[in-house]
């Protein structure tokens, strides 16, 4: 049993004797001189989703790599009135196991659950609206029949409701003809107070991802299988790495993708050190907490200009807006004010594009985990029921440069503390 | 499982302000394993005592609803830089912890 | 009633006190209150809560209690909605402060109740804490 009764002192800035003339390679220096291993894949192969998150597949519908055709269905021909059973109706509706449930997005009068959100219009008093029973029915089956960019996931299409458990849906809509009844007002979205993070993310005693920073700084001076470390090479990287992280991810030709930091310790420290820091392993996400440490308070600035990185952003940014997964969602449909962004699904705040990246890697008190954006990238991709990519994925990559690009200007705060 | 216990004890004013950060998975034996659909065994720390200078200034008793690696901050009036805080828990299934730091100064 | 803890390697010098498991056990928060001797607590609004409106996260909910009420001697966190409402009883000594920062767990919204024993006498007070649902579904 041992006990720290201080923090730990950082050894850093201690001279090492090199047993090769320490030419300081610049981290800012041309990406094609810098040591890095290409042949082997950046994570820890076979890639098998994390313990504890949802283990369906979703092989039918689109990710970020595969495209997968899904075509609205024609609207379905009804007369007349549904005969359904609102009681059913209400039941699904409120059923959080397909799909997150309609309050996810829909306050729904009386009835309605804890803490709705507010993605789509208020159905309170749907029943009074007018409108018949077989645009209802086709609206919630795939609303794509009649607006192509609709948030609204294909429910029947994309087969989270049978057509009967919609006629059900339907006659439960039916019932709606009241205002909800909130008891306070962080029950109702409109009046809930936008979540603000004010957390010390900095306070070790606070963020358990300071303990992966002090490894972080451990690591970099521990020998490698070569008998080097990190500070072999870069002496003094508290001044020398002030700005990098900052200036991540960019892309590598040699690999032919973008690649952040993350990435980059893994492939450099197999060419220099001989260590094996796989993607998602604690050593590459402490190296990576450090790295980017170094670079708090600095601005991201990745570059935006050259050609490289022009057809990249191009590259994430249609990915930003590629629906994906059973859901059929795209990440500009959450994260984007136009839609989504800067509204509640159920009590869960969605933030924009903009301050959703400068404090990754982040620790995540409700998973005591820390989360680099990649693993942020594969639980989005979960949580819409698309099949994440292994990784280190190029369009990981992509959506990476994309997404800094839209974060430039901001000042990297890193460990991040979240819920 | 690490056994580390983070402390640090500062002075604020005639107060020592007290933090402790413990490693523990503060199991509840409320969840079920997904795979086997059986109750995960509850795993805590349920005892916890501070001293200053060998005096107890803390005596408490935990449930399982104390969140994953536990975090207390308490206060000592009258404690001066160079005093001993001592912390030492056991949980249910009698592991014990413990960890020692000294009052300092205020920054 | 107390508990007997039998069997548990319970040695340690300073550990001597034994774990009230029927307060801990109790699954109402009366029971859990009357069982951790906080039994009857008159409301008091020298006790200070620190609490979140709403929680983003059951797991770890983060919660400072001061009470200003003289001679206190204890404090006590209950969340009414837990399976076991008593969640950590703190005696205090010897120069501890009426006064404890913690982070617990909660399994859904509820009442986070906050007792206190001064001069042989328990005083209580609660503040209403929501756990977000979150969006994506299970």
């Amino acid at each position: 049993m041992k006990s720290k009764s201080s923090l730990v002192v950082f050894a850093l800035g201690i001279s090492i004797a090199a047993p090769i003339a320490a030419v300081e390679p610049a981290p800012e220096a041309k990406s094609n001189t810098i040591p890095l291993e290409l042949e082997k894949p950046a994570y820890a192969t076979p890639w098998v989703r994390y313990k504890g998150w949802p283990e369906e597949k979703w092989n039918e519908y689109s990710t970020l790599s595969t495209l997968k055709p899904s075509l609205p269905a024609n609207p379905m021909k009804i007369e007349g009135a549904i005969v359904g059973d609102p009681k059913k109706g209400e039941k699904l509706a409120f059923d959080r196991t397909r799909g997150g449930s309609c309050v996810a997005c829909h306050v729904m009068g009386k009835p309605t659950p804890s803490m709705p959100g507010n993605v789509g219009p208020d159905l309170s008093a749907y029943a009074t609206w007018g409108r018949s029973d077989e645009y209802t029915f086709n609206y919630i089956y795939d609303h794509r029949s009649t607006n192509p960019n609709t948030v609204m996931a294909p429910w029947g299409t994309h087969k989270l409701f049978s057509a009967d458990e919609i006629k059900d849906i339907v006659a439960f809509l039916k019932t709606q003809n009241s205002p909800a009844e909130f008891k306070d007002k962080l029950e109702n979205p409109a009046t809930r107070p936008v979540p603000v993070e004010t957390r010390d993310n900095l306070d070790p005693f606070l963020n358990e991802a300071m303990a992966a920073m002090e490894k972080g700084a451990e690591l970099f001076v521990k020998d490698g299988a070569s008998k080097k470390s990190c500070a072999s090479c870069h002496a003094d990287p508290e001044q020398k790495f002030k700005t990098w992280a900052a200036t991540m991810p960019r892309n590598e030709p040699r690999l032919g993708k973008v690649m952040g930091v993350e990435e980059f310790v893994t492939r450099h420290a197999r060419a220099t050190t001989g260590e094996e820091y796989p993607l998602q392993s604690s050593q590459n996400l402490s190296l990576s907490i450090y790295l980017r440490y170094l670079a708090n308070g600095q601005p991201i600035n990745v570059d935006t200009n050259s050609q490289a990185h022009k057809e990249a952003i191009k590259r994430g940014t249609e990915l930003l807006n590629r629906k994906l997964g059973q859901l059929n969602m795209s990440c500009v449909d959450c994260h984007t004010a136009e839609r989504g962004g800067s509204k509640w699904i159920r009590g869960q705040w969605l933030g924009e594009f903009r301050g959703q990246l400068d404090h990754f890697p982040t620790w995540r008190t409700s998973r005591s985990e820390i989360w680099d954006i990649g693993k942020r990238f594969q639980w989005c991709n979960v949580s819409i029921r698309a099949n994440e990519l292994q990784p280190g994925a190029p369009e990981y990559g992509d959506l990476e440069l994309a997404l800094s690009a839209l974060n430039n200007g901001l000042k990297i705060s890193v460990p991040g503390i979240r819920h | 499982m690490a056994d580390e216990m983070k402390m640090r004890a500062t002075m604020q004013g005639d107060v020592a302000d007290v933090k402790v950060r413990m490693t523990h998975i503060m199991e509840t034996g409320l969840r079920k394993d997904a795979k086997t659909d059986k109750f995960i065994p509850a795993h805590f720390i349920d005892q916890i005592v501070a001293t200053l200078n060998g005096k107890t200034v803390l005596d408490a008793q935990w449930g399982v609803a104390i969140a994953k690696n536990p975090f207390i901050g308490f206060r000592i009036k009258g404690a001066k830089p160079g005093d001993k805080i001592a912390i030492s828990a056991v949980d249910n299934l009698g592991t014990k912890y413990g960890g020692e730091t000294t009052v300092v100064a205020a920054k | 009633m107390v508990a007997i803890g039998t069997g548990l390697l319970r040695s340690g010098e300073v550990l001597a006190a034994t774990w009230n498991k029927l307060a801990f056990t109790s699954t109402n928060v009366a029971d859990a209150m009357k069982n951790a001797n906080y039994g009857g607590a008159a409301e008091s609004k020298d006790i200070q809560l620190k609490l979140p409106d709403i929680a983003e996260n059951g797991a770890s909910v983060p919660i400072e209690v001061t009470s200003h009420i003289p001679g206190t001697t204890s404090i006590a966190i209950f969340v009414e909605k837990n399976q076991n409402p008593l969640v950590a009883d703190f005696e205090l000594s010897n120069g501890a402060e009426p006064y404890i920062n913690t982070f617990i767990k909660m399994s859904q919204t509820s009442q986070v109740r906050v007792a206190v024993k001064a001069g042989g006498k328990a005083y209580t007070q609660g503040k209403e804490v929501k756990v977000t649902i979150g969006g994506c579904g299970g």
